[in-house]
């Protein structure tokens, strides 16, 4: 039934902390609605029907968007049961909704296509289910529908290991254990999370919510074994051996250089060694941290997306002034549009159109300097739908003494190098078939590991994905194959 | 933080027993990491909750009884307080690995593997696995009188061992006292060169050294490979610290090394890399000293 209601064209604002006061802080930058600011914002939502409804079709993993809307205003009376019963519907499809409504580039997916934004404002989907989240964490509701999960879970004998700890293998991992596996994961450095935990930082995902999600993993059973190097200290061979069925989450994690002169100097840090010793190891608390880090006075970070960004904004915080290059135009920049205007708000400079072409070190072999190559646009697109660029010719110098390189990741070698039969793409992401299984049968991948540089949700829904395809794969093989067989 | 990481593995303290000057063994219990362990390989290790990652390499182990032996040389901050406050008993929070390339394991002949100061830790498990695979390996330590170690395994393991210690001036400061190790080695290792007429030389130590040395192996001709040590952060090519210049490529030294032809090696640039925090490595070390003293009061 419908109920004749006027039209709220504008978005319920959420608070923030002010840019002058952020820039001097790792704290987070966007504080959330409450309750009550939630059920405004929820109230603007036209309540598509569930086979119609846009957003739904827009969020990678189908999240009923409308029908927990619905919740908050059905139980308005209640917002412990309200969000309680929004948590379940959104925990059908995504396991991490503090992560996904902080990080998922809203703007592309479900608020992209969200009827509203066609009249006024789109509903701030991201923001609301980051809502339901925190609200639920905090209030301790999430937990509790975890153990009403938990006692329901029927044990099963077979083993999986999960290789690397990011969004995707964490997922996968609380899926299959929630199907009553025995989940093992293999992580390479000392802390889970993989980009979650050394590649955002404080600012824009507190590390206390992914603190909180390996806590659940913990109550399901799953076992994490940190400082395992797969590949170096047990291989995905003897994984096969060991385990029923093995997921390959290893992230896009090797770092792009350009290669140019003087790139080796002091100074340039790739974007993940930088943003890996601020978020990981806590450079930014020297002397009381022991691992250290430099931030000069001016700062140039190379690149546009999310990456680029988040070390922008870091270096601002430790003090630099900072500017980003980037050798495309504003319009084709691939970061959240969030996290562009907030870099804009806290004082961060663009340059667009140039290209690096050299850096210039001092006689301590210190970068001073980079010389951009000045780019322009051309009509024609490339195969990504972007305008290709061309140089001009004229070169420009930048003075700088500190270089942040955020020009995209490819995929680790050592897990192919390894792995004797593992099909792989010429830029080293894993080949997999519509189930996400490898050439390897009984080996799946998922997340950066397949895609390369791509986003939380995706990695999120490869996990929930090779889960199913995993169980589907170990019953059918059960079937077939008598036990004695087996290995 | 430790809800994940402390409950699997222990890498508990078997044994710590100060073996020279400012040289602290540690029998450390860490059973994943030997299985595949190969000579020429290292760990990163964090020892404190605030502490840093850094490289260290297993000297000896076992892998039945699950064990590495690491010998840590007090440098800076973090390796002082290694030496300092971990005794017999205690756990390091993290030690992962086998990482970097094994080291080439051929016959080359007669080979000469030197070791400065604690260089000598990461020659020790490759001149025995290259002695015991048929070439004549015969290794040389030069370090400061009080700081030799391993000579009685390495006497052992090898065809022939020299150490040479040069005496601390204590007129002199440190640094001075330096450049007397680095002008002896050069000696001996030109007089080993002619005597022993070696098919390859190997060498770890700093690079400084590492520098000095290959200049006088160079007049000879021989091959030489040296083991890099750059600065490292996660040891497994995610960041790109450790790059060094080989060749006029750049390479990450932990997933393409540590071992590099000497040949190739960039070697002003990695000094240059490898002083960049100097001035903030030297602060964290003060106020550790200041705290010392504060406690001892
Ligand atoms: C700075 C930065 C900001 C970003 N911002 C956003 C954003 O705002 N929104 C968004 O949607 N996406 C963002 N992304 C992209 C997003 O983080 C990734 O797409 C996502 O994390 C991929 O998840 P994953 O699980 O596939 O891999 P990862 O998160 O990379 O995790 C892989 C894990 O595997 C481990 N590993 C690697 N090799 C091995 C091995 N051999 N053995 C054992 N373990 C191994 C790694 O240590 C790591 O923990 C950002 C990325 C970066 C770098
Ligand atoms: C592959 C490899 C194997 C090594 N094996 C051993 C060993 O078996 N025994 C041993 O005593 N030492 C070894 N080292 C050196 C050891 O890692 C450094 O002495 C240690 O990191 C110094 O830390 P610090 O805080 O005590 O000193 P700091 O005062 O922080 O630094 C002193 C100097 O050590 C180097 N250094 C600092 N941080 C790092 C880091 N994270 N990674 C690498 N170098 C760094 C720098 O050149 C620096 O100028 C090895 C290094 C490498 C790369
Ligand atoms: S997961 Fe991302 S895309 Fe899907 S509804 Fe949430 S914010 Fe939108
Ligand atoms: S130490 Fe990070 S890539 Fe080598």
């Amino acid at each position: 039934m419908m109920t004749k209601r006027k039209l709220i064209k504008n978005r319920v604002p959420t608070p923030e902390r002010p840019a002058y006061e952020r820039i001097k802080s790792f704290e987070e930058v966007n504080l959330g609605y409450d309750f009550d600011l939630a059920l405004m914002e929820a109230e603007r939502c036209l309540q598509c029907p569930e086979d119609y409804a846009p957003c739904i079709k827009g969020c990678p993993v189908n999240i009923n968007i409308p029908g927990f809307l619905a919740k908050l205003k059905e139980h308005r009376d209640n917002p412990y049961l309200a969000v309680k019963e929004a948590l379940r519907i959104i925990w059908a499809c995504n396991s991490l909704p503090a992560i996904t409504g902080r990080v998922c580039p809203q703007e592309d997916q479900c608020e992209g296509v969200c009827v509203m934004g066609k009249i006024g404002d789109a509903i701030n989907i991201g923001k609301l289910e980051r809502f339901i989240a925190d609200y639920a964490r905090e209030k301790g509701i999430d937990d509790e529908l975890l153990m009403e999960i938990i006692p329901k879970i029927e044990n099963k004998e077979q083993k999986i290991a999960v290789v690397g700890a990011g969004p995707a293998g964490l997922t996968c991992a609380a899926e299959l254990a929630k199907m009553g596996y025995n989940v093992t994961v293999f992580e390479a450095l000392h802390y889970p999370g993989g980009v979650l935990v050394y590649g955002i930082p404080e600012f824009r995902l507190p590390k206390e919510i992914v603190k909180k999600e390996l806590k659940k993993l913990e109550l399901l059973g799953v076992e994490i074994k940190t400082d395992h190097i797969v590949g170096r200290t047990v291989t995905i061979p003897e994984l096969i051996e060991e385990y029923d069925a093995v997921f390959i989450s290893t992230g896009a994690g090797t770092p792009k250089l350009p290669e140019v002169p003087g790139i080796n100097l002091n100074g340039i840090y790739s974007a993940n060694e930088f943003l890996t010793r601020v978020n990981l190891m806590k450079a930014y608390k020297f002397p009381e941290y022991d691992t250290p880090i430099k931030v000069g006075k001016k700062t140039i970070v190379i690149g546009a997306g999310n990456t680029a960004m988040d070390a922008a904004r870091t270096a601002l915080r430790l003090g630099s002034e900072v500017t980003i290059a980037y050798r495309r135009g504003e319009e084709d920049m691939t970061a959240r549009i969030e996290e562009i205007e907030h870099a804009k708000e806290e004082g961060v400079k663009f340059m667009f159109f140039v290209n690096p072409i050299e850096f210039i070190g001092d006689e301590e072999g210190n970068v001073k300097a980079v010389k951009f190559m000045k780019m322009k646009p051309l009509d024609e697109k490339d195969s990504r739908g972007k305008r290709k660029i061309v140089p001009t010719g004229e070169t420009i110098t930048v003075e700088a003494d500190t270089v942040v390189i955020a020009i995209g990741q490819v995929p680790n070698k050592i897990i192919w190098k390894t792995t004797p039969g593992l099909k792989v793409a010429e830029n080293g992401t894993i080949v997999v078939d519509e189930k996400l299984m490898t050439s390897i049968p009984g080996v799946f991948a998922g997340g950066d590991a397949i895609r390369g540089e791509a986003t939380v949700i995706l990695a999120m829904g490869d996990g929930r994905k090779a889960a199913k395809a995993i169980h589907e794969y170990l019953q059918l093989r059960d079937k077939f194959i008598s036990p004695n067989e087996k290995s | 933080m430790s809800t994940c990481t402390e409950v699997f593995i222990v890498y508990k303290i078997l044994e710590r027993k100060e073996i020279a000057m400012r040289n602290v063994w540690f029998k450390v219990h860490a059973p994943h990491v030997v299985k595949m362990l190969q000579p020429g390989q290292f760990v990163i290790v964090r020892a404190f909750e605030n502490g840093e990652r850094i490289p260290l390499t297993p000297v000896m182990w076992d892998k039945e009884e699950g064990w590495i032996g690491l010998i840590v040389f007090t440098r800076g901050k973090t390796t002082m307080q290694m030496n300092t406050e971990l005794k017999e008993g205690d756990y390091f929070l993290n030690i992962a690995g086998p990482l970097g390339n094994p080291a080439p394991m051929r016959k080359y002949g007669k080979i000469l593997a030197i070791g400065l100061y604690t260089g000598i830790v990461e020659v020790f498990p490759i001149a025995k696995a290259w002695q015991e695979i048929g070439n004549k390996v015969h290794t040389l330590q030069v370090t400061f009188e009080p700081m030799i170690i391993l000579k009685d395994e390495l006497e052992k393991a090898v065809s022939k061992h020299t150490a040479v210690g040069v005496p601390i001036d204590s007129e002199k400061s440190f640094p001075e006292n330096m450049k007397n190790v680095t002008a002896r080695a050069r000696e001996v290792v030109r007089a080993m060169i002619k005597e022993l007429k070696p098919d390859l030389v190997f060498m770890v130590g700093p690079v400084g050294d590492q520098k000095a040395i290959f200049k006088v192996v160079k007049e000879f001709n021989v091959p030489m490979l040296v083991d890099l040590h750059p600065i490292m952060v996660d040891g497994t090519g995610m960041c790109g610290a450790c790059r060094v210049t080989v060749g006029g490529k750049v390479r990450f030294a932990c997933v393409d090394g540590p071992t590099f032809n000497a040949y190739e090696v960039d070697f002003d640039e990695l000094i240059k890399r490898s002083g960049y925090y100097r001035d903030l490595e030297m602060r964290a070390m003060q106020e550790y000293m200041q705290k010392l003293q504060g406690g001892a009061q």
